[in-house]
């Protein structure tokens, strides 16, 4: 199974950094992190929780007309890794089809090789927030059948 | 009442006063590991419990060579003083400061509030990382007299000796398991360890700032839960983190002479087999 392009190359292009180079992304994406958008700030408290991090994270799925889905988060500042993170999965997977984010194997950054540069708990909330993309992907399927 | 040990403890008022005092290093220690790298105390070093202190291979803390190599590199001595301050509440840095002493270090500080208390006061974070010209430090070997092994905590349990369980209320009871799929942050088997009490490690902490709670606070805390100062205590959560922060309280703030840390933890004790377990 193909990743969505996106995400694939973003896959790629961490399978060839070095530790260190690894980290300055992280942070670089941790640094891009889109603030939570006007209109969803009123409505933070519909977002879904995701427990599996030890950091409060939130997330909303957008429906977009084309019927793509826009992924939304809101991590605290204080938690630059998991901004990071999270920051690589709506670079990689806004824009696609709900079909396309059900098929990501939940195992798709190991090539990424990540565990030399964060522990492997950090990539346990990396997984949590997949999952959550999932399900928001997976509800949109069933609203429309 | 004061603090047994109040020497340990520094406030960020004496951190900010200290910032070019060379007899003195300011390391931060996170959870978050690129906190450091977004903005730091001006003038400190990052020690990583992750990719610093442990073993690159072996489930345990990097060698005496290592840890000399590392103090080397941040350019401190025997005598300097260290001082560790992080994210959470202490967490990594109560880690960081406890394994600096299974190393020997003596001279060592926890920045009351950590970085929590630090920013909300205004006070600076630069990105600048700081160089230090190398020293050639001596590590002693380690001082097995703070770390709990796992046939000294089954020992401990079935001596109904004091153990502490500073996990989460639900995890002591065995409510939280390890989630499906993920494995390498999990146990086998969730509850705690027989004739461990629960005190979990937040109630040693005001919440407001991440500081210490008083001295008359914390001994009500644990004398009320059975643990006191005569005899030996151990913690213990799930990798070790969190029960340093407990380990620092009960060894230094109300000075039990006799505290170890378990850093094996849950992760070690829920998967090892055979292991008792209570819920």
């Amino acid at each position: 199974m193909s990743l969505p392009p996106k995400l694939q190359e973003i896959v790629d292009d961490f399978s060839g950094m070095t530790r260190e180079e690894k980290l300055e992304t992280l942070i670089a994406y941790a640094e891009t992190f889109p603030p939570l958008p006007e209109w969803l700030r009123e409505r933070r408290d519909n977002m879904e929780p995701v427990p599996e991090c030890m950091t409060p994270v939130f997330l909303f799925a957008e429906h977009l007309p084309t019927g793509r889905i826009h992924f939304h988060l809101d991590i605290p500042p204080q938690s630059p890794t998991v901004r990071g993170l999270a920051s690589i999965l709506t670079n990689g997977l806004n824009g696609c089809t709900p079909e396309e984010i059900i098929s990501v194997p939940g195992d798709f950054y190991l090539p990424m090789k990540l565990h030399e540069a964060i522990s492997q708990q950090r990539l346990t909330g990396f997984v949590g927030v997949l999952g959550h993309m999932k399900q928001e992907a997976v509800k949109l399927l069933e609203k429309k059948e | 009442m004061s603090y047994v040990h109040p020497e340990y403890l520094v406030e960020t008022e004496w951190v900010a006063q200290n910032l070019e005092n060379p007899n003195v290093r300011i390391i931060e220690s996170d959870e978050d590991p690129l906190l450091y790298a977004v903005g730091h105390v001006p003038g400190a070093v990052q020690v990583d419990w992750f990719s610093t202190l442990q073993h690159p291979l072996r489930r345990d803390f990097l060698t005496k060579e290592k840890f000399e190599e590392v103090a080397s590199n941040i350019g401190i001595t025997n005598d300097t003083t260290v001082v560790f301050y992080g994210d959470k509440s202490n967490w990594f840095a109560c880690y960081a400061l406890w394994l600096f002493q299974y190393f020997g270090h003596q001279n060592v500080r926890i920045m009351n509030g950590g970085r929590l208390k630090w920013e909300k006061e205004g006070r600076p974070l630069v990105k600048d990382v700081p160089t230090f010209e190398k020293t050639s430090y001596r590590a002693t070997e380690p001082d097995k007299s703070i770390r709990a092994f796992r046939e000294e905590v089954l020992q401990q349990s079935s001596a109904k000796k004091p153990l502490v369980d500073v996990r989460s209320p639900k995890e002591y009871s065995g409510e939280l398991i390890s989630m499906p799929n993920y494995p390498q942050e999990g146990a086998q088997r969730g509850g705690h360890i027989p004739g461990a009490v629960s005190i979990p490690w937040s109630q040693a902490v005001n919440e407001a700032d991440s500081t210490f709670k008083r001295p008359d606070e914390l001994r009500a805390l644990y004398e009320g839960k059975g643990i006191k100062p005569d005899g030996e205590v151990i913690a213990y959560c799930r990798i070790g983190e969190r029960s340093s922060l407990t380990w620092f309280v009960l060894k230094y703030l109300l000075g039990y002479p006799n505290v170890k840390n378990y850093d094996g933890s849950w992760t070690e004790w829920g998967n090892l087999v055979d292991a008792p377990i209570e819920r």
